[in-house]
């Protein structure tokens, strides 16, 4: 009955009158950085972050965790509508849900989105309140060698996320490694792959590539197939999912869920590779995988789902350990100490209220979203009837301004200029930007884990076989790529026979 | 060459009579304050923290500008770019600006580079778990004695202070540890709850405005005990030639007027001073240690000279 | 593009084209780290990683390449270097005029500029456009979210 008690105080706190203005502010104002792309909400917090000075500690933290989760909520939003991802997990979200947009269902999409991502959170704040500490000390044991298996399976999934050849999907990914590599390497202090411009010593940001691959290369993209962008408008049909939709939909959520609960614990790039996991889990467990790449709805409902129940669980070693587990997290970690509060054991016994607060207002903040987003989904469909020529100047602003702003300097946006370029060729020679995203995302993980696993174990490689967690991810990985691997070939080879006949 | 306009009507103004530029200093628009680091981080924090408190003394705005990148030469570079009006600061950190220095040619000239006030000055420390059988730096060293190699010690990376304090104990204590390296000490830390490292290293302040509960720390390598940690030991205390500590403070470029540095110097040892303000940075475990623009500037050179030494060992190991 | 070869109907050029692309970003690659130290497997050096995936993505290029010569003739899309030129014209253009011209100045530029892409455009419509999206711009993005951008040239 003490959860109960403890739930019931935080719920005390978080519907208080302030604490709920700031929660819907905090909601509202993610909502509209999320749909802004570019924008991300490290800035946004960092800009607000000495407002909260000036209000209650729990305000503040309500506010800006609001404003955390929401851009989650609003960034699948762009990814949807206009194929413009503004961080790494709505990559994944971007693939079949701007397919589903071209062929009318955008606002399918958009509910299925918002539906999957209400019912996510509400299980991963459970999550959080139940099994929080003993979750994140299940986290802690997972150490280099077990992060190494599991980016490697993250990067053999993200093969999976691209239609076309297995191949160039390699090669892509193997892309995404070089351009992670970028910037000054933290173990021997040299710059690599700099070509000694001081503004790439510290890597290239996510932002910059993906506003580039897919921003900029989707505008060009559409200016050039005047035929192509007629469709958008044409065929915009229905507001709200189908019968058939929810029936596809329902237990890819349910998965997504778990798998994003479960990776969102871990620190260190576990979220990002929520969405991830969860869209090949959905392409490896569907009737018909054909179908992902062109509007699949589970494509969108089981990452959307990750994606969201990862962004509320990662909140889990900041709250039990006062551990950041991403940039986001060190923001609100910062948040926390200029109000005197330090995260961690010791909080979630002295100050309870504080921890359960947070918590209790995360599931107020997921009600409003979906009240709020909704009823506009009406409006985000309309858009799309807007004419192109009006739509895609404002993209270009949002674009160019949001990749400034990561770091204030205009070498960023030129930088993405140089990528849109890139992606317009990957685009000619057919080949997907999405595993090259992951890959440099993934890529600094894994090497850095690499090389720490092996200087712990000083030389000696078999650590990554006697430790069980890491056996166990080898094991699926090298399960998966097997699997993999036999019906690509049989399909190449089937593929190869069609064109000779033809 | 950013602000053209700006600049041409400040160069009249300063044409009609240059002492009443001086004196309309900082009041008639925005003093942009760089800092070098990201938003939300501890310079970043510290910084917005205090420039109100400041504001007060100075009776003009500060506006800060982040400016990320290269350890903080991207906004050295920027400094020194600047015009030296006096309505641009940057945050300067060591050992970072000293060691930048050492290791490769710099996009920047120190020369035009003036400290204007110190901060904070946060030592190293090592820690280990709570429940560790370490309980200070001696048993830590006495571990390594008998099994070179094994005690693993997180950093943040090769030349960083973490790392040079590590070399300097190898070298005092006649030892053998293995540095790993974290993106972060927030990275580090994990890893030292979840048992994978034995220690890591990381600075008194940035410590105790965490959790403590689940570490301990072994020492401190300060010269003298930090004013937030009176009862750490140091390492010398130990028996060991340890010194490393982190500090931050604002630089202005040198081409400023000197009665502007010291003015600006001044309004910062008076913020420091508000009650208001100590309150505030106790609540963030800031390690306050004022040093003025001359006091600073006459203390940088041995701290250079210090660092060079222990820099030779970092080339020793490449 | 690698030469296709004339004969007959055979040779995918979208395959041809990523092979290009991968083996000369694999050589980039190998050609910017080439200083960089290797180290062994058991204590990496900086240039370890890097160097072993830019041969893979030569590798993967070749096969790539090597596989497409095999296959039915593919034309590319035949591109239309208009909107490819005018977009990267405009955004680069952003960057240079924002840091010394300011928001107002730059997002007047992308805009005009950036509506050259589309032959389709109408003037009027695209003076409006661009008056309302830099108020928009200058109000929500630089007042409101506050990013650090002056708005004015002074």
């Amino acid at each position: 009955m003490e959860f109960l008690d403890l739930l019931m105080l935080g719920f005390g706190e978080a519907l208080n009158p302030t604490n709920l203005a700031f929660c819907l502010l905090g909601a509202l104002l993610g909502t509209l950085i999320g749909v802004l792309p570019g924008i991300g909400p490290t800035a946004t917090i960092a800009v607000l972050l000495p407002i909260t000075f000036y209000l209650p500690p729990l305000a503040g933290i309500i506010m800006l965790s609001g404003i955390y989760y929401g851009a989650q909520y609003g960034g699948s939003t762009t990814a949807i509508l206009v194929n413009l991802p503004g961080e790494a997990s709505s990559v994944v979200t971007a693939i079949d849900g701007y397919k589903m947009a071209q062929n009318g269902k955008a606002g399918s999409a958009l509910a299925v989105a918002a539906l999957g991502s209400f019912f996510a959170g509400t299980v991963a704040t459970f999550g959080i309140a139940i099994a929080g500490p003993t979750l994140s000390s299940f986290a802690l044991s997972f150490g280099p060698a077990e992060y190494v298996a599991l980016m490697l399976f993250g990067l053999l999934a993200a093969t999976v996320l691209a239609r076309g050849s297995v191949l160039k999907a390699i090669g892509m990914i193997l892309f995404g490694l070089a351009l992670g590599m970028v910037g000054i390497d933290a173990a021997s202090g040299e710059e690599r792959l700099t070509f000694s411009a001081i503004e790439l010593f510290d890597g290239i940001d996510f932002v910059v590539i993906a506003i580039g691959v897919f921003g900029f290369t989707e505008i060009i993209e559409n200016l050039e197939n005047v035929e192509a962008r007629g469709v958008l408008v044409r065929k915009l049909s229905r507001l709200w999912p189908t019968r058939e939709d929810f029936r596809k939909a329902w237990p890819a959520v349910l998965r997504g869920t778990g798998v994003g609960t479960f990776l969102g614990i871990l620190p260190g790039g576990g979220a990002t590779l929520a969405a991830f996991c969860a869209y090949s889990l959905e392409k490896k467990v569907a009737k018909d995988p054909r179908e992902f790449g062109n509007g699949a709805v589970q494509g969108v409902a089981g990452p959307e789902a990750a994606n969201n129940a990862g962004a509320q669980s990662s909140f889990i070693p900041l709250l039990t350990l006062g551990i950041p587990s991403n940039n986001m997290m060190a923001m609100m970690l910062s948040a926390f100490i200029i109000h005197g509060i330090t995260p961690g054991p010791t909080v979630l016994q002295t100050q309870p209220q504080i921890f359960w607060g947070l918590v209790a207002s995360m599931w107020v903040g997921n009600l409003m979203l979906v009240v709020i987003n909704l009823p506009l989904i009406g409006v985000w469909v309309k858009l799309l009837t807007v004419p192109y020529r009006l739509l895609y100047p404002a993209i270009l602003l949002f674009c160019c301004v949001g990749v400034y702003s990561i770091n204030n300097r205009i070498f960023d946006v030129v930088l993405a200029a140089g990528f849109g370029l890139l992606g317009y060729l990957f685009r000619k020679a057919k080949c997907e930007p999405g595993p090259l995203l992951l890959g440099f995302v993934l890529g600094p993980l894994l090497e850095t884990n690499i090389r720490r696993a092996l200087v712990i174990s000083q030389g000696s490689p078999s650590v990554f076989v006697e430790r069980p967690i890491s056996l166990v991810l080898l094991i699926a990985t090298a399960a998966m790529l097997v699997l993999m691997v036999l019906p690509s070939f049989r399909k190449t080879r089937e593929e190869a026979f069609q064109e000779e006949e033809a | 060459m950013k602000n053209l306009i700006r600049n041409t009507a400040l160069a009249t103004t300063m044409l009609l009579g240059i002492g009443a530029a001086h004196a309309e200093w900082p009041s008639d628009r925005p003093i942009e304050m760089i800092v070098a680091f990201a938003p939300g981080g501890g310079t970043d924090v510290m910084n917005r923290t205090l420039a109100p408190y400041i504001e007060k003394e100075l009776g003009g705005k500060i506006t800060i500008l982040n400016r990320p990148g290269a350890s903080g030469e991207i906004a050295y570079t920027a400094l020194t770019q600047a015009k030296p009006d006096g309505y641009t600061l940057s945050s300067l950190n060591t050992p970072g600006y000293l060691t930048m220095q050492m290791d490769r040619k710099v996009r920047f000239d120190p020369k035009k580079l003036c400290l204007v006030a110190r901060i904070v000055e946060d030592p190293g420390s090592f820690i280990v778990q709570a429940n560790s059988p370490y309980n200070s730096l001696k048993d830590l060293v006495a571990f390594a004695k008998a099994n070179p190699g094994k005690v693993t010690v997180g950093t943040t990376g090769l030349g960083t202070d973490e790392h040079l304090a590590l070399l300097q104990l190898e070298k005092a204590a006649g030892v053998d540890l293995t540095p790993v390296t974290f993106n972060g000490a927030n990275e580090a830390r994990t890893a030292l709850l979840g048992g994978h490292v034995t220690a890591i290293g990381i600075n008194v302040g940035e410590f105790q405005s965490g959790d403590r509960s689940a570490f301990k720390s072994l020492g401190q390598f300060a010269d003298q005990r930090s004013v937030i940690a009176q009862d750490l030991p140091t390492a010398k205390e130990q028996g060991f030639d340890v010194i490393m500590s982190s500090e931050r403070g604002i630089a202005m470029g040198c081409d400023v007027p000197e009665a502007i540095r010291t003015k600006y110097s001044d309004a910062v040892k008076k913020a420091l001073d508000n009650p208001e303000f100590q309150e505030k940075a106790k609540q963030q475990s800031l390690p306050l240690s004022y040093r003025s623009s001359e006091d600073w500037n006459k203390e940088l050179p041995a701290r250079a000279e210090r660092l060079g030494e222990v820099w030779k060992l970092v080339k020793e190991q490449k | 593009m690698a030469g296709p070869r004339k004969a007959g109907g055979t040779g995918d050029r979208p395959d041809l084209l990523t092979a290009a692309l991968f083996v000369g970003l694999g050589a980039v690659g190998l050609w910017a780290g080439r200083d960089l130290t290797m180290g062994t497997a058991a204590a990496m050096g900086p240039g370890y990683l890097p160097r072993i995936v830019c041969w893979l993505l030569i590798l993967v290029g070749l096969t790539v390449g090597g596989m497409g010569l095999f296959r039915a003739r593919e034309d590319i899309t035949i591109p239309n270097l208009r909107p490819l030129a005018v977009i990267l014209l405009s955004v680069v253009g952003f960057a240079f005029t924002a840091e010394y011209f300011g928001f107002v100045a730059a997002s007047v530029w992308l805009l005009l500029i950036g509506s050259l892409a589309d032959r389709e455009s109408r003037w009027r419509e695209v003076i409006l456009l661009t008056a309302g999206l830099t108020a928009f711009g200058a109000l929500v993005f630089i007042v409101g979210l506050g990013v650090q951008l002056p708005i004015w040239p002074f």
